[in-house]
C-alpha cells in the first residue's frame, strides 16, 4: 500500500518509523479514506492496532487542515469523540492516545468521561473541552442534558464508535444511534445558522470485531449521515488451538447436571503449565462453586487464583484485573465479566467450562489468550455434561467453517426513545418536527409511524389517557413549540436513570466490621434466615441481618454453605451452532465420529437402543410415561430461545384438540411438554402440529407471550421511566412511588392494553424472544424433515437433561382456570398442602 | 358480581365477596382494607404514567358493593389513601357526597397521612390503633397487636395476602386471598394496583383464593 503524500500522513509515517513501527495495510487504507473525507467501518481483532487506524487518521486530518501551525494550536475545541461501551478500556486507550500525541508534538488534550469521572473534572471539561473525549453512550446522553450542549460539538471533526459489534443489537446501540443523530444534526444547524467554522461534515467511523453481518453493521452506524461508507478489513491470521477435555470414565460422567466439577482436577496440570489461565464459567453462581472446588482440589493454588464476576464489589474486581496485568495470578475463575476489556498480556491459556452457546463468544474468549500478533490462542473446552462433548465437536467444525453469528440491530425501541426525549427535554428542550425528522434517519426509528410518534409525545405530555379533571400528570411541558421538563427534581431523577442496562433488585453485602464484598439478589436473600451461610466472592459468610438495602454478614468457617444464584438471562444456542450441532449428531456411531463423539459411544448406543439418534434431516419426538406424568420430548436443536416459542405453540395447538395443561421445560437441544394426562400426539396429527400455517396468530394466542412479555416489560418499564428505583438519600421519600414491574404489567394489561410500552414488550417477545423469523425457518426445516416418533420405556440420554433442568418451567393451559384449580385440588388431599411457600427455586444452581 | 360466600365466626355472618371485601351482616358493615385510593395520581404527579382507570374502577367497584349490600357503615382497615393529597381525592370526595348517609370508619394505616381536617371534612371517622366493635377488633397491621390488647378475633390488612397454588407437573399460579387464622382474618388488598405477599398456610388456617371473580376455598 502506497501511503498518501499529505503532510499529515508524512508526519505520522515519520513518527512511526522513528519508533520502528510499520503500519499495517488496513491502517494505511483507513488513513487514506479519512483523508478523502469518507466514513466507514474498520473490522479488526483486538490487539492489532485498530485504535491507531482511526485515531491517527483524525490526527492526520488535523495536521492537513493546519499544515504550518498544527504543533502550536492549543484549545482547539472538541475534535474527536470516541464512544466506547467499556469503561475499563477508556483509561488504556486514553493513555495510548496521550503518548502518541505527546511524541508527535501536538498540544492536544485527552479526557475521559464516564460514570467514574469526578464533578470537578466534568466542570473543567465544560469550561474547556479537550480535543479528544472518550465517553460511554450513557455519559454522552448525559452531555445532552446540559444547557447549550450544541456548542460543545461545534468544532467536532470525527466521531468513532469503538467495539460497535458489542453495541449493535442492544439498546445501548440504539442509545448510540440516537446520540450520533443529534450531534450530527445540531452541528449542521449551527453551521446553517452562520456559525460556520469549516464546511466539512463530521466523519463517522466504527470499529468492530468480525460478525456475520458487517455490511449491515456499517449501514446502521452510517444511517444518520446517509453515506455509503467503506469497510476496511484487517487481514491478520490468528491461529487458534482448541482442545477438548475428555473425561476418562465416560460412563460415570453425568448425563445432565451443570457443573462438570468432577473434572476439576484435570484443570490443575493445564493451569500449572501455563503462565496465566482464564477459566470462563457461564454463570456467577457456578463460578463461585468452581473457585471453591479448585481450591479444594489444589490447595497449593491458594493466593494464586482469584474470582471475578459482575456481582463482586468493584474494588475487588479491579484488584484482580491489576494482578492479572502484573502476572501475580496463575488463574482467574471468571464469567462474561472478563469477555471484554483490556487485554491481559500474561494470559496464554483459556478454559471454557460448559457450552459457550455461540461460535463468536467461543472465539472471543479464545482470543483473550495469546492476543498479540504472532502468538497462538489456546482454549480448552471442558464439558459439564456428556452431551456437551457433541457441542465441542460442533464448535471445532464451526471454527473451521468460520460460521460467526450476526448481531441483529434493534428497531423501534420506544422505551429508549422516551428516555432520550426526556433527556433532550431537560437540556435545551426539543422541537417535535426537528427531532422526528432526525430520528427517522436512524436505523432504529426509520419505520416509526406518525401515529406512534404522537402516542410517544402524548405519553410524555399527558401520561396517556386521563380523567382530565382529576389528573395532575406532569412531566414534559410544551412552551412555544419546545418540549421541556421544568421540574428540577424530575430532571435530576431522570439524569440518575439515564441508561439502558437494567440490573435486578440487588442488595449490597457488607461485613459487620465494614467493607463491601458484592451484591446479591433480593429474592435470594429473602429466603435465608440469620445464621445461614452463603458464598460470595469466594468467601463463606454468615447472614447476620438485613438492614435497609444492605445485607450484613460476618466471616464463617462453616463447611457447608449455599451458593447464591443470580437470575440473569440464560444464553441460548445460536442458529449457526445449532445447525452444525445437528450435523454433528448425524455422525454419531459412524466412522466419521471424532474423538468427542467416540468417547460418547456407550451413551449413543443406549440412546439408539431406547429410542433413536436423530440425523440432520430428522426430527426426533419421544413420548415417555412416568410417575410424574406424561412427557412429550421434541429435539429440534434450535436453542433454548426458539424452543421456548415452539413449545408454547405446540402446547397451544395440542390444547385445541383437548383441554389440557402443560408445564414446559427446555434446553438448547430440545423441549419437553409435561402433563398429568396423556398427550394426543401421533402420526395422524404431527405434521399439522408443526405447520407454519397460522403461525403468527398461534404465537399471539399462546399464553406464554403474556408471560414472556411480562419479563420483557421489566427492562422496558425501567428504561421508559415507569419504574422509579429511587436514588441514594432519597430512598425514604420515594417509598410511595415503588411498584414492581409485574404489578405494572398487570395494571397496563387490564386498564391500558394499547399502551405503547406494553406493545413494545409484546413486540420484543415476537422479534427477540420468539424470534419469529428463526422460528418460521425452523418449522419450515422441520416440515421437510422426517419425523421420528418413539415411545421409550425409560428416560433416554437426550431427554434426561431437559427433564432434570426444570428451572425454566412455563405453564400453558387451555382448561378453564376454575377447572384447573379443582383438578389440582383433586390431585392432592387438600389444596392447603399445595399452598407452598416458594422454596424450591432456592436451589443451589442456576 | 358473583355471589358472596358465607364464613361464620362466633355465630356472626361474614359474607366474603370475590370483589375483595366482607359484608358483616349483624353490624351491617362492609369491611375492606388497603384501597390505596389516589395511588395512580401520586405516581402521575411524579411523571410516571400509570393508567388512571385502575383507580376509577376500584372506586366504581366500591360504589357497586355499597349499592349491593346497602351497609350502614364501611370499616376500612387502613391504607384508605395511598399518600399525600392530589387531585384524584376530589373524585373520592364527589362520591362521598353522594353517599353521605353511609358511615365510614378508618382504622389508620401507615399510608394514611392526610391531615385530620381532611378526614373530618370528608366525614370519615379515624381510629388510631385498634377499633373494637362487638366481639371483633380491627387493626391495620396485625403485627402491632400485643398480648395485653386482648383483641379476640381480629381483622387486619397491610400485607396484601396472596396464595401460590401448585399442582402436578409443576403448575404454579398466584392469587389474592382472604386468609383466616385461628383468631384472625387478613383481608386482601381492595386495590387492584397492589402487589401480593404470598402467605405460608398453616394447618389451622383457611384460605379463600380470589380467582377470576370466584372464591375458591383452599
Amino acid at each position: 500500500m502506497i501511503p498518501s503524500s499529505s503532510i499529515g500522513n508524512r508526519v505520522i509515517n515519520n513518527w512511526l518509523s522513528q519508533k520502528e513501527f510499520h503500519p499495517f495495510d488496513f491502517q494505511q487504507e483507513t488513513w487514506k479514506s479519512i483523508e478523502a473525507g469518507k466514513s466507514g467501518l474498520v473490522n479488526a481483532p483486538t490487539g492489532c492496532g485498530k485504535t491507531y487506524a482511526v485515531f491517527l487518521g483524525a490526527i492526520i486530518q488535523f495536521i492537513n487542515a493546519h499544515p504550518t501551525d498544527y504543533h502550536q494550536l492549543k484549545n482547539n475545541g472538541l475534535q474527536l469523540l470516541w464512544i466506547t461501551p467499556l469503561r475499563a478500556l477508556a483509561k488504556d486507550i486514553g493513555r495510548a492516545m496521550e503518548e502518541a500525541i505527546d511524541s508527535i508534538g501536538l498540544p492536544w488534550k485527552v479526557a475521559i468521561r464516564n460514570g467514574d469521572t469526578s464533578t470537578s473534572e466534568r466542570a473543567k471539561q465544560k469550561k474547556n473541552m479537550p480535543e479528544v473525549l472518550i465517553i460511554t453512550p450513557e455519559s454522552l446522553h448525559l452531555l445532552l442534558t446540559q444547557k447549550n450542549y450544541p456548542a460543545l460539538f461545534e468544532s467536532l471533526q470525527m466521531m468513532v464508535v469503538d467495539e460497535w459489534h458489542e453495541l449493535l443489537g442492544s439498546k445501548r446501540g440504539v442509545q448510540t444511534e440516537l446520540a450520533i443523530s443529534r450531534i450530527i444534526h445540531c452541528n449542521q444547524e449551527l453551521k446553517q445558522n452562520g456559525h460556520q467554522i469549516q464546511p466539512t461534515q463530521i466523519l463517522l467511523w466504527g470499529i468492530s470485531a468480525t460478525i456475520g453481518n458487517l455490511v449491515e453493521a456499517k449501514e446502521v452506524l452510517l444511517s444518520p449521515i446517509k453515506q455509503e461508507g467503506v469497510i476496511i478489513k484487517a487481514i491478520i491470521d490468528k491461529p487458534i488451538e482448541v482442545h477438548t477435555i475428555i473425561p476418562s470414565e465416560m460412563e460415570k460422567y453425568p448425563w445432565a447436571g451443570h457443573l462438570g466439577i468432577k473434572l476439576a482436577h484435570t484443570l490443575i496440570p493445564i493451569i500449572e503449565k501455563s503462565k496465566t489461565t482464564l477459566i470462563f464459567i457461564n454463570t456467577r453462581g457456578m463460578s463461585e462453586t468452581w473457585y471453591q472446588t479448585l481450591l479444594t482440589v489444589a490447595p497449593e493454588l491458594a493466593g494464586a487464583i482469584a474470582l471475578h464476576h459482575g456481582s463482586i464489589e468493584q474494588h475487588l474486581r479491579l484488584w484482580v484485573e491489576e494482578a492479572l496485568h502484573t502476572e501475580k495470578l496463575k488463574a482467574v475463575v471468571c464469567t462474561a465479566s472478563l469477555d471484554l476489556g483490556v487485554d491481559f498480556r500474561p494470559v496464554d491459556t483459556v478454559i471454557q467450562v460448559g457450552s459457550p452457546k455461540g461460535v463468536a463468544r467461543f472465539l472471543q474468549r479464545a482470543g483473550r489468550s495469546g492476543h498479540r500478533p504472532g502468538e497462538i490462542s489456546k482454549i480448552y473446552f471442558l464439558p459439564t455434561h456428556s452431551l456437551e462433548l457433541v457441542e465441542a465437536a460442533a464448535l471445532k467444525e464451526a471454527i473451521n467453517l468460520d460460521a460467526i453469528e450476526s448481531k441483529e440491530p434493534m428497531i423501534l425501541c420506544f422505551d429508549v426513545l422516551l428516555q432520550y426525549l426526556c433527556t433532550l427535554a431537560i437540556g435545551e428542550g426539543f422541537n417535535e418536527q426537528t427531532i422526528f425528522n432526525e430520528i427517522k434517519q436512524t436505523n432504529c426509528f426509520a419505520d416509526l409511524q406518525e401515529t406512534e410518534w404522537r402516542e410517544i409525545l402524548l405519553h410524555l405530555t399527558e401520561g396517556g389517557n386521563a380523567l382530565q379533571q382529576y389528573d395532575e400528570y406532569k412531566k414534559v411541558e410544551v412552551e412555544e413549540g419546545i418540549y421541556k421538563i421544568k421540574n428540577k427534581q424530575m430532571a435530576m431523577r431522570h439524569r440518575m436513570h439515564i441508561g439502558t442496562i437494567v440490573s435486578d433488585a440487588m442488595l449490597k453485602v457488607k461485613f459487620m466490621s465494614g467493607g463491601f464484598i458484592g451484591v446479591i439478589e433480593e429474592w435470594f436473600i429473602s429466603r435465608l434466615e440469620p445464621g445461614d451461610v452463603f458464598t460470595l466472592a469466594g468467601r463463606n459468610v454468615e447472614l447476620v441481618m438485613i438492614k435497609d438495602i444492605e445485607v450484613l454478614v460476618r466471616k464463617s468457617t462453616a463447611k457447608k454453605s449455599i451458593v447464591p444464584s443470580w437470575m440473569g438471562g440464560r444464553m441460548s444456542l445460536t442458529a449457526n451452532l445449532g445447525h452444525i450441532l445437528r450435523q454433528t449428531f448425524s455422525k454419531a456411531l459412524s466412522p466419521e465420529a471424532g474423538i468427542e463423539l467416540n468417547s460418547l459411544k456407550s451413551l449413543f448406543e443406549l440412546q439408539a437402543d431406547l429410542s433413536h439418534i436423530p440425523t440432520a434431516n430428522e426430527l426426533l419426538i419421544e413420548q415417555i410415561e412416568a410417575k410424574d406424568g406424561f412427557h412429550l420430548l421434541v429435539y429440534p436443536f434450535e436453542g433454548r430461545q426458539v424452543h421456548e416459542a415452539m413449545s408454547a405453540i405446540l402446547a397451544y395447538r395440542i390444547g385445541k384438540i383437548i383441554p389440557i395443561s402443560f408445564s414446559i421445560s427446555m434446553n438448547d437441544y430440545g423441549f419437553e411438554l409435561l402433563s398429568d394426562q396423556a398427550i394426543p400426539v401421533d402420526d395422524s396429527n404431527i405434521e399439522q402440529l408443526f405447520s407454519t400455517e397460522n403461525l403468527l396468530a398461534d404465537i399471539q394466542k399462546s399464553i406464554n407471550s403474556t408471560e414472556m412479555a411480562k419479563r420483557k416489560f421489566r427492562d422496558i418499564a425501567v428504561i421508559g421511566g415507569l419504574i422509579f428505583q429511587g436514588m441514594p438519600g432519597e430512598k425514604k421519600k420515594a417509598k410511595h412511588l415503588q411498584s414492581s414491574a409485574s404489578l405494572l404489567f398487570k395494571v397496563f394489561e387490564e386498564y391500558d392494553p394499547n399502551n405503547i410500552l406494553l406493545r413494545q414488550a409484546y413486540n420484543e417477545v415476537m422479534v427477540h424472544q420468539m424470534d419469529e423469523v428463526r422460528l418460521r425457518q425452523a418449522l419450515q426445516r422441520i416440515s421437510q424433515s422426517k419425523i421420528i416418533l418413539t415411545y421409550p420405556t425409560k428416560l433416554t440420554p437426550l431427554s434426561f437433561p431437559i427433564i432434570v433442568d426444570g428451572l425454566n418451567r412455563n405453564n400453558l393451559s387451555s382448561e378453564q382456570l376454575e377447572d384447573r384449580i379443582k383438578k389440582m385440588q383433586q390431585q392432592h388431599y387438600s389444596l392447603v398442602r399445595q399452598l407452598i411457600f416458594i422454596t424450591n427455586e432456592c436451589s443451589c444452581i442456576t | 358480581m358473583n355471589a358472596p360466600v358465607l364464613h361464620k365466626i362466633n355465630d356472626q355472618h361474614l359474607w366474603l365477596s370475590p370483589e375483595r371485601c366482607i359484608f358483616w351482616e349483624e353490624a351491617s358493615a362492609l369491611i375492606l382494607s388497603d384501597t390505596h385510593f389516589a395511588k395512580t395520581g401520586h405516581f402521575r404527579k411524579s411523571g410516571i404514567a400509570i393508567p388512571q382507570q385502575v383507580y376509577k374502577e376500584d372506586l366504581q367497584r366500591l360504589i357497586d358493593l355499597v349499592a349491593h349490600f346497602k351497609p350502614q357503615q364501611i370499616i376500612v382497615v387502613g391504607d384508605l389513601f395511598h399518600s399525600y393529597e392530589n387531585k384524584e381525592l376530589d373524585l373520592f370526595l364527589k362520591w362521598r357526597k353522594d353517599m353521605e348517609q353511609t358511615k365510614i370508619i378508618l382504622v389508620r394505616g401507615n399510608h394514611d397521612l392526610l391531615h385530620s381536617n381532611w378526614y373530618e371534612a370528608a366525614n370519615i371517622e379515624v381510629v388510631e390503633g385498634i377499633l373494637k366493635m362487638n366481639d371483633f377488633s380491627f387493626v391495620h397491621d396485625a403485627a402491632d397487636i400485643v398480648e395485653s390488647s386482648n383483641t379476640g378475633f381480629h381483622f387486619s390488612g397491610h400485607l396484601h395476602p396472596g396464595v401460590a397454588i401448585r399442582g402436578n407437573a409443576k403448575q404454579y399460579l398466584q392469587f389474592p386471598c382472604f386468609y383466616f387464622g385461628k383468631d384472625h382474618c387478613i383481608l386482601p388488598a381492595f386495590s387492584k394496583f397492589s402487589g401480593l405477599k404470598i402467605m405460608k398456610p398453616k394447618k389451622t388456617s383457611t384460605i379463600y383464593a380470589i380467582a377470576n371473580g370466584n372464591l375458591i376455598k383452599c
